[in-house]
């Protein structure tokens, strides 16, 4: 911006060249391109400023209501604290006359003021504590993308020493840019159209003088005519987008400029979302769509691992499959819902037959019904628990001669949009079970929604479903300790990231995802519940604590929905579990406590006894990347101070930014902890283990170097590159 | 060469153990000696090299912690486990003890005084007369190597009315010849009877019938002939366990060095008090070690009496004066007979309690504490007992230490033949004891006992897993903080837990335990003692922690406030999600965030407790179509069954319709069978509109009515009613829904 706007409103040369409209008259438009460009500064800055104002303004409100917050919350701790019976903070608070206090007296020069006095009021000596960076608490591990930005040069002391300086130089190297680079001359879309907005008002102002704007207001008023959708907002003199094409080169020429902002127009408009976006279904302009729209949003989000909706821990979240549903969840519809239910719209006891009918009303739309193979032998819904069968019942009515009352009930009938795309929504999970579906529409009764069906022609869809269990236990028991074995005695000692695999096509062969990284297929996984690759979980009665255990033995934590015997499927509220294996998981840990260590720093001390190998917390962080760690790393090395945690090949946890209160657990070569990368539901934690029986007020060591060698000697990671 | 040599003098070499070094330093075996030639010097010089590095750092700090030690103990050795046998008092008796005995004892001791029936008497049995101006001698016989001595018993009585002072007597109770320097390092000492003793009869402490004596005291007076004068010492008090290697060394220098001068008869005097004036016992049996000054005009000036020692201006160390002075060693006994021998002073324990501290200064140290032996003390014959000390160290048990530095790939040897630790010079007189301490005391180091035919190795290496943490009592460094009386009465404290008693089991002492062992054996070595005696801090502010905030954990949330807002910021930010699903998503979110789901069969559970925590609010934003659409995608997952489904959507049927009840009450307030009314309408049609209007195309007017903006007002002015009506409504519905399934 500085060249732009140094290069002053001088000559028309340079003005010139940016300009790609050829301009009518050689004197008038230079002229008054000029007065434009100058506008442009002077709008430009102005607005600029006005920014940053409102920043500061924005500003100053966060902190104010930040302090506010803080009040409150002191407040209410206070209130709280003044019933209990407490120690309150020692105040040096002595009473005024206290003989042999001294005074301080402030003298002016200036005989008209008195001098001042008042007493020394010494404050009470407070122990200094450790530095402490500031740092986020966590309980869970967070997943962090690349920083390919430097966000600061980290701070190495006020003289900067020369290697140093080399240091600087190598590690901006590393990073794409450092943030912040390129403030000025920055133009963004909201600061161009706001720009565009001010600059406009001078058009109006002058446009009875300049003739060309008069063109240019005809063309806008036919742009107008094309966008009827548009406000009245017209689009204004293109002198203003050569000037600012002329101010800001690399923003495009005047054309491109244009089609910007007629873009950046658009948003306001309410009914303009993004193609895969729906209307809300509870809102007003619900539309009819496909189940698919319906439920795009809440299929590509939620994250079946986490059970959340765009979790912190994994990028990637499978959609479901839904072809593959547990066959038993559907249930029939025995009864009929009411007097009124559909069921009974045919003679009054037939509402039985209707389950054997097949399309019975072929007129509707029966012609693109494909024939269901099972349909005939499979529906007795008497005995609807029965499992493996087609859960297609087709309830419709033997007697076509109703069919044209219904059919005028039909179209009586109104379907809003929302209600139609929830009825498609519902049918895909109930099928043809329409008093459910109607309940749940809560709009519609079950008659209208079957009606509603026949016209939608999904009467039939039904999925298929496949056969039961194959009574092969034994028989992969045995293979799994050999299976267990050889993946911690494979040559290769490296440990992959869990991804869940998806090939629809062919099972888990040497192909899949999850084999070629020698992990088990989790529940997570779209293939097979029998799959081969499967880790079936573990049938223990006891503690799962020793190698007996095939989860313990695989350095898995029970998995609550393979492992139903072991315990750790049950009591969710309690935090006594029989099965030992599954403390990393429920966040059973112990409670710690923060004070200056006795070696360096602050350390971490355990509030309660513990017995050896006891779970004592997790060590949780922010999950980077190796190529990051490593550029975490080198600015760590630097400090003396680093929270890096090699968690697989893939990945290493920092607690530098986020973390629980073990990250200040010190390093000690004859430690009371170890730590431990687990399995957990598909995902590598790290477990800090006692190493021996521990006391009450103990500081918490683990040794920093053998936590890669445990893991070396438990999963077999291997790091050639030293982290910490 | 060279190197070796220093190392064996113990003058600048780390391992040059203590100013001992002479006598009991190590020397090199002559294999060592012999193998370093000359060409080899660069190599020795190098090894020397590895060597210091690998010990000098740790020994240095041991010889400093060893001299601290000396002058401010810590703790006394004598009191450790290990080292039982160099405590001198045992505790049979508190077997027997019972609290009456006290009494007993007290009342015993009163009659005593009373009728004073001290009915033993003190023997005396003199060791010798050290003096560096005197020359050693083997036999006392000699004329020239034995001075003179004479006891006298002073007794001081009570001032009379007439008496200026003190009337004092002395009663003279002999005169012997004692042996001026013995030679006692050595070991060869004449037969125990042979030495000088002298009896002071009872009967002198009896009252005497003219005055009521005050006070008894001693006065050991030595005529030294033609004597050299030197240096006269203060008085001086103090323990000091090496005494007599000072002496040794301090005189043999002192010799050299000290400006002689020849005179005719030095007269040495020394007081001591037998019974002070209360008439309590001030001297034990003991070996004793008395430091004596020469006799000028006034013998014995109460006003020098101080607990420092000055020599030509200087202050001495308190161990100091004991090399420096003349020193009379004698050997005192209460026999009850003078034939017999007797335990007078044992019926008296309470009056001699604080005999040593409530003395005013004598020139006397009590030296039982360190060389009398534990058990048979008192009982056996002071001269035996000797013998058998001194024959210990003689039995030639060799202590090999083998240095062992560079990775353990270079060793070094070096021997002593006593038990002494080469590091603070203590005399663990046992084997077992001298690998307790080094173990205990030096873990610098990694000792490992190998059993040798001459006596013991020890395999000295340095303990790369010291890390200097303090493994001790954490009470004993950080002091509670705070105040324990508050302005408005008793508040709660940190509880910290002191250990009164403690008695680990203790394994049977034996060599084998310093055998080198395998790993994971470190755990025995574990402080007993635990507690949180410190100051903790909270995580996030760095405030302290309260003692009454101990209890709960307060920085352990699954969902941290930062937390919440970055999910619901984080979701905020789709721009292709409708606002409905962000709605709800972010409801869930912040629903399985507090409650930490973690198992795919716990998701019916969370759906329903979903829509019973967050319902009212699903129904108020009128985001039920989207919790529908949430629950199907669940569903899509495979995580919930239909049943859930059903069951989620009739509770938030139930609230919508409680919320339109609601609002048809405050319309209607005159009403009142509203109730049943609704009842029946629920019950007639459950899956209609409560909602009058029947036209379902005008959806959002309804909801909107529904969600009920007074709702919460409602609910809080209601909610007596409200909940017992929400209560049946639920079995209505949950019936309903059965009959339906």
């Amino acid at each position: 911006m500085e060249e732009t706007a140094a290069a002053d409103p001088t000559p028309g040369i340079d003005a010139a060249p940016p300009t790609p409209r050829p301009p009518p008259s050689p004197f008038a438009p230079s002229r008054s391109l000029l007065e434009w460009r100058r506008r442009v500064k002077s709008e430009y800055m102005r607005l600029r400023q006005l920014k940053r104002l409102k920043k500061a303004e924005e500003v100053k409100t966060l902190f104010m209501s930040n302090r506010q917050k803080i009040e409150q919350q002191t407040n209410l701790l206070n209130t709280e604290w003044s019933k209990l019976r407490i120690q309150s903070i020692p105040l040096s608070t002595f009473s005024g006359s206290m003989p042999g206090k001294k005074m301080c007296t402030v003298e002016f020069g200036f005989p008209g003021f008195k001098s001042q006095a008042i007493t020394m009021r010494p404050l009470s000596t407070v122990a200094g504590i450790p530095f402490m960076y500031s740092w986020s608490p966590l309980q869970h591990n967070f997943m962090v993308e690349d920083e390919t930005f430097l966000h600061n040069i980290p701070y190495m002391g006020d003289e900067v020493l020369e290697q140093d300086e080399a240091f600087l130089e190598e590690l901006i190297d590393n990073y794409d840019g450092v943030h912040g680079d390129r403030e000025g001359g920055f133009i963004s879309d909201e600061i161009f159209k706001e720009l565009v907005e001010a600059l406009s008002q001078y058009s109006d102002h002058e446009e009875e003088e300049e003739e060309e704007a008069v063109v240019a207001a005809e063309a806008a008023g036919k742009k107008e005519d094309e966008r009827v959708m548009r406000r009245s907002s017209k689009i204004p003199n293109d002198k203003i987008f050569t000037a600012i094409a002329s101010m800001f080169p690399y923003k495009g020429t005047t054309e491109e400029l244009k089609e910007k902002y007629k873009d950046l127009l658009e948003p306001p408009d309410p009914v303009k979302l993004p193609p895969l976006c729906t209307p809300n279904l509870d809102g007003p302009f619900a539309k009819s769509v496909q189940r698919e729209q319906s439920l795009h949003s809440f299929h590509t989000l939620f994250c079946r691992r986490c059970f959340k909706y765009d979790c912190f821990l994994h990028p990637f979240h499978a959609t479901p499959n839904v072809y593959k549903r547990k066959s038993k969840e559907i249930r029939m519809e025995t009864d009929p819902c009411g007097v009124d239910c559909f069921l009974l719209q045919g003679p009054k006891n037939l509402w039985i037959r209707i389950c054997y009918g097949h399309r019975g009303l072929g007129d509707d739309g029966g012609s693109s019904v494909p024939p269901e193979g099972k349909e005939g032998d499979s529906d007795h819904e008497t005995t609807s628990s029965s499992e493996g069968n087609s859960r297609c019942q087709t309830p419709t009515k033997l007697r076509s001669g109703d069919d044209d009352g219904e059919q005028q009930a039909c179209c009586v009938v109104q379907w809003s949009g929302a209600e139609e795309s929830l009825f498609r929504v519902l049918h895909g999970t109930y099928f043809n079970n329409f008093c459910s579906i109607a309940r749940l529409i809560g709009t519609k009764n079950c008659k209208e929604v079957y009606e509603f069906a026949v016209k939608e022609v999904l009467i039939h869809r039904v999925p298929l479903e496949d056969g039961g269990i194959s009574p092969q236990k034994k028989k992969r028991k045995h293979r799994l300790w050999a299976k267990i074995q050889l993946k911690k005695d494979s040559s290769s000692n490296q440990v992959y990231n869990y991804q869940p695999c998806d090939h629809p096509d062919h099972p888990c062969d040497s192909s899949c995802p999850c084999v070629m990284t020698q992990n088990f297929c989790e529940k997570f996984c779209q293939c097979e519940h029998e799959c081969q690759n499967r880790f079936p979980g573990c049938r223990c009665k006891t503690q799962c604590n020793t190698k007996q255990c095939p989860c313990y033995l695989a350095v898995r934590e029970c998995d609550p929905d393979l492992c139903m015997t072991c315990g750790a499927a049950d009591h969710w509220d309690s935090k006594v579990v029989s099965c030992k294996n599954c403390s990393i998981q429920r966040g059973l840990k112990k409670h710690l406590l923060l004070a200056p260590s006795d070696v360096a720093g602050w350390g971490t001390f355990i509030k309660e006894p513990v017995q050896k190998n006891e779970f004592i917390s997790e060590y949780c962080g922010e999950l980077i990347s190796q190529d990051e760690a490593d550029r975490r790393g080198r600015i760590y090395d630097k400090y003396m101070s680093s929270f890096l945690f090699n968690l697989n090949n893939d990945f290493v946890v920092d607690a530098t930014r986020k973390g629980n209160k073990i990250r200040f657990a010190n390093h000690s070569v004859n430690p009371n902890c170890y730590a431990k990368v687990v399995m957990v539901n598909g995902d590598h934690r790290i477990g800090i283990f006692a190493k021996r029986a521990i006391l009450q007020g103990e500081e918490l060591f683990f040794d920093y170097r053998y936590s890669q060698a445990d893991a070396l000697k438990y999963v077999g990671i291997e790091r050639e590159v030293d982290v910490t | 060469m060279a190197p070796h040599k220093q190392s064996s003098s113990g003058g600048s070499h780390p391992v040059g153990f203590g100013p001992g070094g002479k006598a009991n330093g190590f020397y090199q075996p002559s294999s060592a000696v012999a193998a370093a030639k000359k060409p080899n010097m660069q190599l020795i010089q190098d090894d020397h090299e590895l060597f210091l590095q690998a010990f000098e750092k740790p020994t240095q700090i041991y010889r400093f912690l060893r001299t601290r030690n000396l002058i401010a103990p810590i703790f006394l050795h004598r009191t450790l486990t290990y080292m039982c046998h160099r405590n001198s008092r045992n505790n049979t008796k508190r077997k027997t003890f019972k609290v009456d005995n006290l009494l007993f004892k007290v009342e015993k001791m009163r009659g005593e005084q009373e009728t004073h029936s001290l009915a033993s008497n003190l023997q005396l049995t003199f060791t010798g007369f050290f003096h560096k101006a005197g020359k050693p001698s083997q036999d006392c016989e000699n004329e020239q190597n034995s001075v003179s001595l004479e006891v006298l018993l002073i007794k001081v009585c009570h001032k009379k009315r007439k008496d200026v002072s003190c009337p004092v007597k002395q009663v003279p109770t002999g005169k012997k010849q004692v042996p001026l320097n013995p030679d006692m390092s050595a070991g060869v000492q004449a037969k125990p009877g042979s030495f000088p003793s002298l009896l002071v009869p009872s009967s002198e402490f009896e009252p005497s019938n003219s005055h009521m004596v005050k006070s008894y005291s001693l006065l050991l007076r030595v005529l030294l002939p033609g004597c050299t004068q030197t240096q006269i010492n203060g008085l001086t008090n103090g323990e000091n366990h090496h005494s007599r290697d000072f002496t040794e060394e301090v005189v043999n220098r002192k010799r050299r060095s000290s400006s002689l001068r020849e005179e005719g008869e030095t007269t040495f005097v020394a007081q001591m008090t037998v019974f002070d004036k209360n008439r309590r016992l001030q001297l034990l049996d003991g070996e004793y070690e008395v430091s004596m000054q020469e006799m000028e005009e006034c013998p014995i000036s109460k006003k020098r009496a101080t607990w420092e020692t000055i020599l030509d201006g200087k202050r001495l160390p308190p161990f100091e004066s004991f090399s420096q002075g003349p020193t009379l060693q004698f050997t005192l006994r209460w026999t009850s007979d003078s034939s017999d021998r007797s335990t007078a002073p044992v019926a008296k324990p309470l009056a001699t309690r604080n005999s040593e501290t409530n003395q005013d200064t004598r020139p006397c140290t009590l030296r039982s504490t360190q060389t009398l032996a534990l058990k048979e003390s008192v009982n056996t014959d002071m001269q035996t007992r000797r013998e058998q000390i001194s024959a210990e160290p003689r039995q030639k048990l060799r202590i090999l230490y083998q240095f062992q530095y560079n990775n353990n790939t270079r060793q070094q040897t070096e021997a002593r033949d006593d038990l002494h630790c080469p590091w603070c010079t203590l005399n663990c007189r046992k084997l077992y004891s001298l690998l307790k301490h080094l173990k205990l005391s030096h873990s610098r180091f990694i000792f490992n006992y190998v059993p040798h035919p001459k006596g013991a190795k020890i395999e000295v290496s340095i303990n790369e897993c010291y890390d200097g943490s303090y493994a001790g009592n954490p009470q004993d460094i950080h002091s509670q903080p705070g105040f324990a009386f508050s302005r408005n009465g008793p508040v709660k404290r940190t509880a910290v837990t002191h250990v009164l008693v403690c008695r680990p089991k203790r394994t049977k002492p034996s060599l084998s335990e310093f055998l080198e062992l395998e790993d994971g054996e470190r755990e025995l070595q574990r402080t007993y003692i635990s507690g949180h005696n410190r100051l903790y801090f909270h995580s996030d502010s760095c405030l302290p922690l309260r003692p009454q905030e101990m209890e709960v954990d307060s920085e352990d949330e699954r969902d941290p406030d930062w937390l919440k807002e970055k999910t619901v910021k984080q979701i905020e930010d789709f721009t292709d999600v409708n606002e409905g699903e962000k709605e709800i998503m972010k409801l869930w979110n912040l629903h399985a965030m507090k409650h930490g789901f973690i198992a795919d069969n716990q998701m019916n559970e969370a759906c329903l407790l979903f829509a019973q925590n967050h319902g009212a609010y699903i129904v108020k934003q009128n985001l039920c179509r989207n919790f529908l659409l949430h629950l199907i995608s669940m569903h899509d997952f495979n995580l919930v069954s239909t049943l859930t489904i059903d069951q989620a959507m009739a509770q938030l049927r139930l609230i919508r319709s409680q919320a339109t009840q609601r609002e048809r009450d405050r319309q209607e307030d005159e009403e009142e069978e509203e109730e049943e009314d609704w009842e029946t309408a629920v019950e007639s049609q459950p899956e209609l509109d409560p909602d009058p209007d029947p036209d379902p195309s005008e959806y959002k007017p309804y909801s909107e009515e529904t969600s009920a903006g007074c709702l919460e007002k409602e609910n809080q002015e209601e909610s007596g009613r409200g909940a017992a009506t929400t209560e049946r409504m639920l079995n209505k519905q949950k019936l309903s829904g059965s009959v339906l399934n």
